[in-house]
């Protein structure tokens, strides 16, 4: 495995295009930005990647292990650098959906959702606590089909590269024949609304395909104001709070909960409750379109 | 090795350097709420449907206090340059100070914040009583 991966090349890329954006920023909308919220959006970056550095040993020595297993020896052929890239984005899809939609994936997530702002730092955002979650588990088992970990590793890389730009509001639309097969601002900024239209829709990394092909693409609708966040925002700048939160409202309910709820505390959809107090995102949009419909001109 | 040794300095100072850079440019802005159906729109979105029929502006526009047709009342805060709420179910971290209104909530996290409701803060103050501890 080489040393630096390809993320570690593009971090200068990254901070040269966060202060190009401020700079848009400052001349055309301040609010945009707001420096301590930044400050934790890059903090949680640097300490998700020293938690990586953590535990990347770890799942590449799982996944070097299911590799010797493989059912197939697939190679390094140009077609299989496709396949792999595709199928790793699916991969991708399907443990981001169930990120939002199992509270035990959500809560090494939710950090990356907090900020109630989106911009480059954003897309910094990322999980301290993701090995604990075991998430690596949706990423590594192609290596069983008979990718080699190293192709694989290098498939996962560029992908979250490609997710870095699409985290601004600087850009509006792409061309249309972009925007129906790729990720975009436009896409991505429908998946980080906390507006009850947008909740739990656009999962995709590179390609969009995925929500248009299983039902969960929402188009940026004109006109609409986006909110930022979480349901419930943070309200706190606290960077080890944005990263724990979650796993310590997991640890309070299961703990209060009666027994036969615990379970479902841990691994159903966030704002799940046994005796229906809290919204889950599927709630909040129900209620939403409830209202729409007694007050059509709303 | 050497890179991975450096990589967690040069990243934290990266860090520093474009926060810094964030204050140095004014981002962020001084947000305020400038009106009470601002105060409104904003609860609303923040407690889907919060539909408020009172609302207590505080005078810098650092917050607010709204009540819905349930009772139910939202504690609304400036929170860097947006606004985040929550809903107030005791009296028990309230303290009034002639027109200044400190409200505190059950997540500690959210910390307290101190509204300055001129004449309404006592009227406010009284009816959280109602609330409990």
């Amino acid at each position: 495995m080489p040393e630096l991966s390809p993320v570690d090349y593009a971090v200068p890329g990254f901070l040269l295009l966060i202060v190009i954006e401020m700079l848009w920023a400052a001349r055309r909308a301040p609010e945009k930005y707001e420096p301590k919220d930044t400050l934790t959006s890059l903090g949680l970056g640097v300490g998700s990647t020293v938690a990586g550095a953590l535990t990347g040993t770890l799942v590449l020595t799982m996944a070097l292990w299911l590799y010797e297993q493989r059912v197939f020896t697939i190679g390094w052929q140009w077609w299989a650098w496709i396949a792999c890239f595709v199928l790793d984005d699916f991969n991708y899809y399907v443990a981001h959906r169930l990120g939002h939609r199992s509270r035990w994936f959500w809560a090494s997530h939710v950090n990356h959702h907090s900020s109630q702002h989106y911009n480059l730092s954003t897309a910094l955002r990322q999980t301290w606590t993701g090995f604990f979650a075991a998430n690596f588990a949706f990423r590594i088992w192609p290596v069983f089909i008979g990718f080699h970990p190293a192709m694989i590793a290098t498939c996962g890389a560029i992908n979250l590269i490609y997710q870095f730009w699409i985290h601004t509001e600087a850009i509006g639309r792409m061309p249309r024949w972009f925007e129906a097969v790729m990720n975009t601002p436009s896409h991505h900024r429908v998946h980080h609304a906390t507006n009850p239209l947008y909740l739990d829709r656009n999962y995709a990394g590179v390609f969009i395909i995925w929500d248009r092909l299983l039902g969960t693409f929402q188009q940026e609708l004109d006109g609409v104001r986006i909110r930022y966040g979480i349901v419930r925002q943070l309200g706190s700048f606290n960077l080890l709070w944005a990263v724990f939160h979650e796993w310590i409202g997991i640890a309070r309910d299961v703990w209060r909960a009666p027994w036969r709820a615990k379970l479902h505390y841990m691994f159903a959809p966030p704002g799940w409750s046994h005796d229906g107090s809290r919204d889950t995102s599927d709630t909040i949009r129900a209620r939403w379109r409830e209202r729409q419909e007694s007050v059509p001109a709303e | 090795m050497l890179f991975q040794l450096i990589q967690v300095p040069v990243a934290i100072l990266a860090v520093l350097l474009l926060a810094l850079l964030a204050r140095q440019l004014g981002l962020g802005g001084d947000v305020r709420l400038r009106s009470e159906a601002q105060a409104r729109d904003e609860a609303a979105t923040a407690l889907g449907g919060f539909d408020a029929v009172e609302v207590a502006l505080d005078r810098a526009g650092i917050g607010a206090l709204l009540r819905d047709a349930q009772g139910r009342v939202l504690l609304l805060r400036r929170h860097g340059a947006q606004f985040a709420a929550r809903l107030i179910d005791s009296h028990a971290d309230t303290r009034l100070d002639r027109n200044f209104l400190t409200i505190g909530t059950a997540d500690t996290s959210f910390g307290k914040v101190t509204l300055d409701l001129g004449d309404k803060a006592q009227v406010w103050a009284a009816s959280l009583r109602r609330l409990g501890a």
